[in-house]
Formats: structure tokens, C-alpha cells, sequence
């Protein structure tokens, strides 16, 4: 990024060849229509082409193209919600390979609370670390490990809903839950 | 199930799984991990919803880069940054979006404004450095009214003159309100010419130090003479703060009868903002050459380049830094350029000198021509005695022959 502030298009042709596909499965995960998606795309590398002169190298590329995605993101759902009648909001399922199993992990993905499946899915898809994620959401690194947390017991719950487990777990009790799976392996 | 049996919490192994974990940690889950196979299957748990996560793929086909990146990268030359419609377009979008936020925070500064404003005027030292930002901006009108407004100014609460809030080097005032100056209005650089005939010329120019001591202002430049008939004079170019001109100048003209004077004023607040965006590209320039030495490497040519290219903003930095405060000195100490003149009255009654001054005088004068004599003939002798005796030598024979000869001619 230092290097294309300085004037390299070949930096910046190499980062957008290291971001280019997961910011759009960024977006596409998150919004309705695949072209949308990758406008998207290109509207945060057009910010992060006239920005450049005033990037400062406080946190990780990946955490300042991310948050620009993110502003971005908000910004484009603001304007769906005040364009569109509600109900047409939810991001269709994409997929290669799997069509059903996209389709229950989105509906998995939508009982979540909208904060802890950001958090959810910005570690699962984009990888970000606890650190980076407490940056983009403006929260502290332990709530974000709580709440990843809950969501991933959740979502257990949600994807396994024959087991036992599963079924105990609540958005406010997975650890009461893990502990009685464990204390009913101990008394096994 | 307990603590005991269970050391680390489910939220951990989460942690662990994610590699958030600090090392002595990790060690310690691992090795609890493989004892505890309630653990493992939570563990395993987790990992299974990651694999179910990971079925919900959204890749893009690879494709050439966009013509928008394309052409926004083209245009993204650091010297030429400037905002397209569509970088506009959206700036208006996102102050729309945001009108109520930013209508509230404009408010809410105003407010703030208005309080601090009205509150701290009435003080000592916000009172005078807003005076001394409203005069230098060259509001010459007001000076007059606010030099009572100044010397009625108590004591501050520490028990020192509030003067002295301002007795600061010419550096520091420009540091500190050079900027504020070009954000809040004109920057003007003030001089004043002034020509004054004193009967008591000791005296004014005196009381013209005196008075530049007063206003804090300094001699630029001082010369004074006089010739027989015709009466003594002083030019002196002085710098006074631009805030104590008008001042100056009202007790400058106590000192004599006026003959003359003028005052002008130029505006170099759009050199001033030029100079400080020039200053700031060349900073800029200078940081990314810096960084390029820093973290590139390459061919010894190419640094060496880049070290030359680096030397040379760094000239044009200093040299505009200079001007820069050349120019804020300038707008904050006007120039006085004062001539003051002695009203010459010619002697009309010579007294003659004395009999004893007369003697005394004839006397020097004597002592003074022979010393001159002896010297001029000590002179003539070192520089023409060589040549008198060489000719001397040569001659004496030819004329004893032809004296011996004519002696004993007249013998006969």
C-alpha cells in the first residue's frame, strides 16, 4: 500500500489481485445480486485509489480495505432500505458446488443476532483475526470473542438440530450448554 | 463437570481453534485436549461448523482489471489528485445521508463557540491574543480604541503584568499565530513613513527610544549626522509589532512637528496560503522519498538518484520555510521609517578665539612645519642620495681636470 502511495501501479495491481475475490465474496454474502457484488468490489478499490494520499499505516491493508467495504456496505444498505419494500432484503444464496447446503447455511446465518453473524462471518469468510474484527466493529477484543462464541454454538445448534446439544443451546446459555454435554460425558 | 476436571473454558478452546491464544495457553489446551475427550468433541464441534460455513462459496471468475479501477489509477497521479464528479457525487451523497448528524454537530459548535467566546473575552490573555490576531489582520481603525483596553489590563491572577503574556520572541509569535492569521483573515504586511522637525534633537531621540522600548519594536536600521550649517538628522528604520503601529506613530509624533507622512499596507495572504501548500507537497515529496530509501532496495544508481532527488526538496523546504517566516515577521512587525530633523538656527555671534589659544595654535603650527622639514629632507635623501653620489663619483675627475686646467691657465 506504502509503495503504491509512493506511485507503484504495479503494487496495486497486485493488491488487487490478492483482494479482489475475497472483498467480493464480502459483499456477495451480504447483498442481493452477483453484479452489485462486484460493483462494489470496484467502488472499494476506486476509494482506495483516491484515498491513497492520505493512508496512514495505522492497521493491516486487509483491515483498512475491509473497512472500507464495510462503510461502503452500510452506505448500499441504506439505500436498499430506502429504495425497496422490506422482505427483499436477504442476499440470495451463492454457490458453486452445494446449492442446498448454501441455502441452510444462509438460513442458519439469518436467526443470528446482525452483530454476532458479522462477527461470524468475518472470521469464517474473511479470515480476520479477533483484533482486526474488534477494529472494523468498533468493539473490545473480549466482546468479540464472546459474542463469536455464542454465534458459533448457536449456529451449531441451528445446522445439528437432532442433538441434544444442539437443541440446549440458547443465544444466552452456550456455556451452560457445553458444560452439561461435558458433565453428561462425565457421567457416562 | 467442573473446573478441576475441566481447566480451560469452552470460549478458550474456541480461541485455540482460532490461534488467538497466547503460547503458554495454547500449550495448555493442547495438553488438555488430548486427555479430555469431552473437549475434543467441543473442539470438534466447532470445527464442523466451520466446515459447514465454508460450503457457502462466493467466487468471482478472474477477469482483467475493471476499466473504472483502470481509469481512476490512471488519474491517481500523486501531482494531479484531484476529485472527479463521481468522487463528488458521492461526497453529496454521504452529506446526505448524514444532514441530521452534521446539522447537530454544527450546532452543537456553535453553541460551544458562542459560550467559550463569551465567557473568555472579558480575560486577560484569550482578550489579548484575539486583540493581537484582529489588529495584525490589519485592522488599523480599532488600534487606537484598544490601547486603553491594554494598559487598563490588571495584573493577572499570578501577580505578574498581563504584558508580559506577550513579551515573546518574534519566532514564537509568529509560530503561534501565523496560522491562525491565514485561517482567520487577511495577512498584511504594514509600514509607515514619518518626517518630523524637533528643536530638541538630544531629546527626541531620546524619547524615540524610549518610546520604541515602550511598543516592544526594535531599530532595523539607525543613522544620524549633521553638517556646518545645517542642523542635525536621524533616519532610522523601525520594526514594531503590527499590533503597536498605530501607537507608535501617535507618540512618534509628539516628538516634532510633522512634515510628512504615509502609510500602506500589502496583502500576502494568498503568497502565504501558496507558500504553505508548496511547503506541504515538498513534505510530502520528502516523506515518500524517505520511505522509498527505506523500504525499497535496488541498483546503487537508483539510490543514489533517489539521495540526490531527496537533497534537492530538501533545499527547496528550507528555502521556503525561510520565506515563510520571513514573511509572517513581516506582517507581524511593521516597518516605521522615521526621519527626524533638527529645526537649525544659525550662530549669529562667532566669539574669536583667544591671545593664549592664538600662541598655543602658532606654536603647534611651528613644531609641527619643522618636524614636516626634517622628514621631507630625511625623505629626499633616502630617496635621491644613491644617485647624487654615483654622479658625484663620476663627475669629480673630469671636472678636477678641467678646474686644475683652468687654474693653470690663469697661472700662465
Amino acid at each position: 500500500m506504502l509503495e503504491f502511495q509512493c506511485g507503484s501501479h504495479p503494487a496495486f495491481e497486485q493488491l488487487f489481485a490478492r483482494y479482489r475475490g475475497p472483498l467480493y465474496g464480502f459483499f456477495r454474502r451480504r447483498l442481493n445480486g452477483d453484479q452489485r457484488a462486484e460493483d462494489l468490489t470496484q467502488e472499494t478499490f476506486v476509494a482506495v485509489i483516491r484515498a491513497s494520499a492520505r493512508y496512514e499505516p495505522r492497521a493491516l491493508v486487509r483491515t483498512y480495505l475491509y473497512s472500507i467495504a464495510m462503510n461502503l456496505l452500510a452506505a448500499e444498505r441504506r439505500k436498499q432500505f430506502r429504495d425497496s419494500p422490506p422482505g427483499e432484503l436477504a442476499p440470495e444464496p451463492v454457490t458453486n458446488h452445494a446449492p442446498d447446503a448454501a441455502l441452510w447455511i444462509r438460513q442458519a446465518l439469518e436467526r443470528l443476532d446482525d452483530s454476532e453473524r458479522e462477527i461470524l462471518m468475518l472470521r469464517e469468510y474473511e479470515q480476520l483475526s479477533y483484533a482486526e474484527i474488534a477494529e472494523l466493529m468498533k468493539l473490545s477484543v473480549n466482546t468479540v470473542r464472546s459474542r463469536l462464541f455464542r454465534s458459533r454454538m448457536a449456529l451449531k445448534g441451528y445446522l445439528e438440530p437432532t442433538q441434544k446439544v444442539s437443541h440446549a443451546v440458547t443465544a444466552g446459555d452456550e456455556k451452560e450448554s457445553v458444560k452439561l454435554a461435558r458433565a453428561e460425558g462425565e457421567a457416562i | 463437570m467442573n473446573k478441576i476436571s475441566h481447566p480451560i473454558e469452552p470460549e478458550e478452546l474456541m480461541a485455540y481453534l482460532d490461534g488467538e491464544l497466547t503460547a503458554n495457553r495454547a500449550t495448555a489446551t493442547a495438553a488438555h485436549l488430548g486427555e479430555c475427550a469431552e473437549c475434543q468433541s467441543v473442539v470438534a464441534g466447532f470445527r464442523g461448523v466451520s466446515q459447514n460455513l465454508k460450503t457457502w462459496k462466493a467466487e468471482l471468475a478472474e477477469s482483467e482489471m475493471p476499466q473504472a479501477i483502470a481509469t481512476a489509477l490512471a488519474e491517481s497521479r500523486p501531482e494531479s489528485r484531484e476529485v472527479s464528479p463521481a468522487h463528488r457525487r458521492s461526497w453529496r451523497e454521504v452529506l446526505g445521508q448524514h444532514w441530521a448528524i452534521l446539522a447537530w454537530a454544527g450546532a452543537v459548535a456553535a453553541v460551544l463557540l458562542v459560550m467559550f467566546g463569551t465567557v473568555r473575552l472579558p480575560g486577560g490573555d484569550a482578550n489579548r491574543a484575539f486583540t493581537s490576531v484582529a489588529s495584525q489582520m490589519g485592522d488599523s481603525g480599532s488600534d487606537r480604541d484598544r490601547i486603553p483596553l491594554r494598559e487598563s489590563t490588571g495584573p493577572t491572577s499570578a501577580g505578574k503584568p498581563a504584558e508580559t503574556v506577550l513579551l515573546i520572541a518574534p519566532e514564537e509569535k509568529e509560530a503561534a499565530t501565523g496560522h491562525d492569521l491565514v485561517s482567520n483573515g487577511p495577512m498584511i504586511i504594514r509600514s509607515a513613513q514619518l518626517s518630523l522637525i524637533t528643536k530638541e534633537f538630544d531629546k527626541a531621540r531620546a524619547n524615540l527610544e524610549a518610546i520604541l522600548k515602550r511598543h516592544r519594536g526594535y531599530v532595523g536600521e539607525l543613522k544620524a549626522g549633521g553638517g556646518t550649517g545645517s542642523g542635525r538628522a536621524l533616519t532610522a528604520t523601525l520594526r514594531v509589532p503590527a499590533d503597536q503601529l498605530d501607537a507608535t506613530l501617535t507618540e512618534v509624533k509628539t516628538l516634532g512637528r510633522v512634515e510628512s507622512e504615509s502609510q500602506s499596507g500589502q496583502d500576502v495572504t494568498s503568497q502565504y496560503v501558496d507558500l504553505q501548500a508548496r511547503l506541504a507537497n515538498a513534505r510530502n515529496t520528502e516523506q515518500r522519498l524517505t520511505d522509498l530509501l527505506r523500504h525499497r532496495t535496488g541498483k546503487l544508481s537508483d539510490v543514489l538518484e533517489v539521495e540526490k532527488e531527496l537533497d534537492r526538496v530538501r533545499g527547496e523546504i528550507e528555502q521556503m520555510e525561510a520565506e515563510r517566516k520571513n514573511m509572517s515577521n513581516q506582517v507581524s512587525y511593521a516597518t516605521l521609517n522615521a526621519t527626524i530633523a533638527e529645526d537649525y538656527k544659525a550662530q549669529l555671534q562667532v566669539v574669536p578665539p583667544s591671545t593664549s589659544t592664538r600662541l598655543s595654535n602658532a606654536a603647534i603650527e611651528g613644531y609641527r612645519s619643522m618636524a614636516d622639514g626634517v622628514v621631507s629632507l630625511a625623505l629626499f635623501l633616502l630617496s635621491n642620495g644613491p644617485s647624487l653620489l654615483l654622479w658625484g663619483v663620476v663627475l669629480f675627475f673630469p671636472a678636477r681636470l678641467v678646474w686644475k686646467k683652468v687654474r693653470s691657465s690663469f697661472a700662465a
